[in-house]
């Protein structure tokens, strides 16, 4: 069966212990989770969580059924190739040196990221895209000496409301 | 005095029914212990945690009720886990009860805090964690919904003493719940039907999920209609009652060579309530190889978790089956019959004793010196299997055995807590002596309450099913096996206050099974054994259920 990555997205109750009991259902199968967002809904009552990890086809329905056995989730949903909009935010962090400077401000105008803050010899920029394009635009800078990075890993909306 | 949190916790249960808990008191329990004295609930003092978890469990299988098990924050929550573990495993409807360190404690590493919620995630259903007092009965009311709904199961309620030692007033009075959902998908049964009616040789599974979900007369109803052999899995035996040799027996890795040899010619398969574990089918890829499998399970999950599945229906048994009767078409299969009866002549001819030897014919002895609806509680081991293959189980709830877990020392736990269930019953354990040893202090909890509980040690000094597989499969090397003969066994019984005596089972031990069956009281009979009486057939380490041997 084909590996691929999987977005899945739930909502929960806002308490505590539901994400290690979401956690163990991934970790007792062997499966790991390699982005993970969490963040309360316009319910405070409610949070969504949104993960990806890397999986075989069937992946969804097994784990999802198993999910759908937590008492503490309402629904389970997978993004995966689904019509919806996925972002991710990534900050990066880069030297600057009199050779680079000119050639990182123009790329960095060029890929519609934003500078968030900047000094002499300092930079740090903002980009908010799919994971396909901070992937990109990570590699490009990556040559220029990035000095830290962080990101959140994927959230998602379907594009348009769902039936059902 | 004063309403406080001890007091709502045992209204609430009195409320959902429970007349018996099996606990065990600490620092962090004496509120709710204090107040045990002026209900109605009785509570039965074990003499470790992880027997009021099997005593609970075994409460659970011999009444369908929701067994309850209390034990205080830290090593008394611990050691409920093992027992915990095993009613996971066989879907068994238990409410834990742990006490926890007071609330402005936790996170500081207090005396006895453990993070038993933690703990027992992998090994329970739900875990409740009581903040507020006003939480405690709905928290114990949803745990009781969640254990005995669905595919029924363990879960655990942790209470701080501060919440059970808190004033407060009454709480609200439970709500009726919805009746459960109905038939949603009549067209996945008349699918099944129909393939059912078509198939030319099909088997019927009978998992644990048929006694779960109370559908063994349904079964039994269905198997009458549809004139098709059945075989079960280790945990369906007893559901329905032997018929017209439609019974093939239990598949698996100790099961019936019939029933692993008809499963392989079968075109058609209808699981219910199994989740085909390699114990049961051995190597999933050469598990009935020519068969459709249609699968009828309350649990979503266990539908295509270990063998890909035709055509599901994901609902109650019960419903299933009254759905499906009335679609089949009965008709004879006489070629397939009898194809099936040569081959039951032929693995009768084959195995005289039943595989079991000596051990098999004292189990036969002791069954047929009690009454009819004795309720048998094995051990795990060599002894779990003799009575497993001998004992005649004439009705759903008179086998009592850990399965998914094969926990040694469930029996005399378990045994407890299914005489204090169905006390007109006769309850008779059979166990290993290393199995004997791991709760062997639960004989004091029997002496202590006068529990008239047979007990039948089949002693042959070893770890007998791990010797077997050694002299097998490990060339004979018997090491870490041996428990020796140093210990008299019936000293120890008498010491805890039972009748005991030792027999050997190659000399008649009929006499002695006699005086156990009609002691008044508890008896021990230890029952000597060679320690080369092994179970046959059996399928070695990676083969197939058609790999099933005989001998070395
Ligand atoms: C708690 C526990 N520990 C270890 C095992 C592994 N085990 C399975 S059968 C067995 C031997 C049981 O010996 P005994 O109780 O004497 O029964 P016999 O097989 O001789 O009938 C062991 C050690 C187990 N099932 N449970």
């Amino acid at each position: 069966m084909a590996i691929e990555e999987r977005t899945i997205s739930m909502l929960v109750n806002n308490q505590p212990g539901v994400l290690s009991r979401i956690a163990g259902i991934f970790s007792s199968r062997g499966y790991n989770i390699r982005s993970l967002c969490v963040a309360e809904t316009t319910n405070p009552e409610v949070s969504r969580i949104t993960l990806t990890s890397r999986a075989e086809s069937d992946f969804t329905e097994k784990i999802k059924k198993q999910l759908d056995k937590l008492v503490d989730i309402i629904s389970v949903t997978d993004f995966t190739g689904a019509p919806a909009v996925q972002r991710e935010l990534m900050l990066i962090s880069l030297r600057l040196t009199p050779e680079n400077r000119r050639e990182i401000l123009r790329a960095i105008d060029l890929f519609g990221c934003r500078v968030v803050a900047m000094s002499e010899d300092y930079l740090i920029m903002e980009i908010t895209a799919n994971k396909d394009k901070t992937a990109a635009i990570l590699r490009y800078f990556e040559p220029f000496g990035v000095e830290e990075m962080n990101r959140t890993g994927a959230i998602a909306v379907f594009r348009q409301k769902r039936e059902g | 005095m004063n309403t406080i949190g001890a007091d709502i916790v045992l209204k609430t249960l009195a409320e959902e029914g429970v007349e018996v808990i099996f606990g065990y008191p600490g620092a962090n329990t004496l509120p709710l212990h204090d107040r045990l004295a002026e209900g109605p609930i009785r509570h039965y003092l074990m003499r470790h945690e992880q027997a009021a978890a099997h005593a609970a469990d075994g409460y659970a299988r011999a009444t369908g009720k929701v067994g309850v098990c209390l034990a205080t924050s830290g090593p008394g929550a611990t050691n409920l886990v093992t027992g915990i573990a095993t009613a996971y495993m066989d879907s068994t409807p238990l409410v834990a009860i742990t006490a926890q360190v007071d609330s402005d404690l936790w996170g500081r590493d207090a005396f006895q805090e453990t993070d038993i919620i933690g703990i027992t995630m992998p090994i329970t259903k739900h875990s409740f964690m009581v903040r507020d007092v006003t939480q405690l009965a709905s928290s114990l009311r949803q745990a009781f919904q969640l254990a005995s709904t669905g595919r029924t199961g363990p879960v655990l309620v942790d209470i701080p003493k501060d919440i059970l030692s808190a004033p407060c007033g009454d709480q609200p009075k439970k709500i009726p719940t919805a009746p459960p959902k109905r038939i949603e998908h009549p067209e996945q049964i008349e699918r099944i039907a129909q393939a059912l009616n078509r198939s030319e040789r099909p088997v019927i599974i009978i998992g644990g999920g048929v006694k779960l979900g109370d559908a063994c007369e349904r079964a039994s109803e269905f198997v009458q209609k549809a004139q098709i052999p059945f075989v079960t899995t280790m945990m369906g035996i007893g559901s329905v009652a032997s018929a017209n040799g439609f019974n093939l027996g239990f598949i698996g890795m100790h099961g019936n060579e019939l029933a692993n040899r008809t499963i392989h010619q079968a075109d058609f398969i209808l699981a219910l309530g199994t989740r085909f574990t390699e114990r049961s089918t051995s190597v999933i890829e050469e598990f009935a190889p020519l068969a459709t499998v249609a699968q009828i399970d309350i649990d979503a999950t266990s539908i295509g978790k270990n063998i890909k599945v035709d055509l599901a229906y994901e609902g109650e048994i019960q419903d299933a089956l009254t759905a499906l009767i009335p679609l089949i078409v009965p008709r004879e299969r006489e070629g397939w019959m009898g194809r099936i009866r040569v081959e039951r002549d032929l693995q009768e001819a084959k195995l005289k004793d039943g595989g079991c030897g000596q051990a098999g014919n004292l189990i036969r002895k002791i069954q047929a010196a009690m009454p009819r609806e004795t309720i048998v509680v094995p051990d795990v081991g060599l002894n779990q299997i003799w009575t497993v293959r001998t004992w005649q189980s004439h009705s759903p709830r008179s086998l009592l055995t850990s399965g998914g877990m094969g926990t040694m020392g469930f029996s005399v736990p378990a045994a407890i807590g299914a005489k204090l269930g169905a006390p007109d019953r006769d309850v008779v354990v059979i166990c290993g002596d290393g199995g004997f040893y791991m709760n062997i202090q639960e004989l004091a909890t029997i002496s202590s309450y006068r529990l008239p509980i047979k007990i039948v040690v089949i002693n042959n000094g070893h770890l007998g099913m791990i010797r077997q597989i050694q002299d097998l499969f490990y060339e004979s090397r018997f090491t870490t096996s041996e428990l020796g003969e140093t210990v008299d066994l019936t000293a120890v019984a008498k010491g805890f206050g039972i009748p005991a005596e030792r027999v050997a089972v190659d000399e008649d031990p009929a006499e002695a099974i006699a005086r156990m069956a009609s002691a008044e009281g508890p008896y021990m009979l230890e029952a000597m054994v060679d320690q080369n009486n092994y179970v046959y057939p059996i399928i070695p380490p990676g083969a197939s259920n058609m790999e099933m041997i005989c001998g070395k």
